[in-house]
């Protein structure tokens, strides 16, 4: 049986990234416990929103997710994202081991369960023309504004 | 047994702004590089690591395996969204992560798959060295 090797290539460095990976793991537990180890303990997905003249777009990291398992609704000015990651072990099957099939895990830090996220929208947005791509698991989604909320020229007559 | 898995920082730099290669303009290169969330099991014929790796493409993402060193590093095309910010939650980067496994593994038979977003690695231990039995033979 093979053992892992333990070392240091630098040790400081390397004991203070994974203190700190430990550090945020514990404090950055809900709603996906273990997930948050990249962000600030903020609601899963985090989101990045941005707006044009025409449309608000929003973006979403969703590793691991196929289409069928997120459901995005817009209702007036709100965008809600619910969805379900599935937990790590499937998909992948391990290959057929000879001690038993016991798995030893050596780290866990992607989160998997369920999800809901509100996200305030600044304007009215047209829900009929919504449209989402997910993509190598980064979701996008498109919100056209609603006519009135989108910016109107007004031309200047001369008398 | 006591097996562990060791992060390793031999090629990770601490996490902030990673220098533009020269010659390219700095703007269309994301400056950040991330360490990517991993799952590890054990499953005693192998070892799979699962890495969360949005956005990235398959033929922008290396896997090495050296000196007992796994080494995984994906370039992110930038991309951008239309208009001007009015929430940011996370930023766009590189991934890069490294971890020293030892040796008993067979690296000729190590698979990297990329799907949705995610890498999933599968590290093949080696057969088992059998005992070998000497037979002692009189003079």
């Amino acid at each position: 049986m093979t053992t892992f090797r333990a070392g240091f290539a630098l040790p400081l460095e390397e004991l203070r990234d994974e203190m700190d990976r430990l550090w945020s793991s514990l404090t950055a537990a809900p709603p996906l416990h273990g997930w948050g180890v990249r962000g600030d303990g903020a609601a899963f997905p985090a989101v990045n929103v941005r707006e044009s003249d025409r449309a608000i777009t929003m973006e979403a990291e969703l590793p691991g997710l196929d289409t069928g398992d997120v459901d995005i609704t817009v209702s007036g000015e709100e965008l809600v994202l619910k969805g379900k990651r599935p937990a790590p072990h499937q998909g992948v099957e391990p290959q057929a081991s000879e001690d038993g099939g016991t798995v030893t895990w050596h780290r866990r830090e992607r989160g998997f369960g369920g999800f809901e996220r509100r996200i305030p929208l600044p304007t009215l947005v047209d829900a009929a023309g919504v449209t989402a791509r997910l993509v190598d698991g980064v979701l996008t989604v498109t919100c056209p504004k609603a006519a009135e909320a989108q910016p109107r020229r007004v031309e200047v007559r001369s008398a | 047994m006591t097996t562990q898995i060791q992060t390793t920082a031999a090629e990770t730099p601490p996490t902030g702004a990673t220098p533009a290669p020269a010659g390219q303009p700095a703007a269309a290169v994301p400056e950040i590089t991330y360490q990517p969330n991993v799952d590890i099991r054990d499953c005693g014929s192998e070892v799979i690591f699962d890495a969360d790796i949005p956005g990235a493409q398959a033929d922008g993402i290396d896997v090495t395996f050296e000196d007992g060193v796994l080494a995984v590093q994906a370039s992110v095309p930038a991309r951008e969204l239309p208009g001007r910010p009015i929430r940011q939650e996370y930023g766009i980067g590189n991934y890069r992560r490294s971890f020293r496994l030892g040796e008993g593994f067979d690296a000729s038979q190590i698979s990297a798959d990329y799907r949705r977003g995610v890498l999933t690695i599968r590290v093949p231990r080696l057969a088992a060295v059998r005992p070998r039995k000497v037979d002692v033979r009189a003079g």
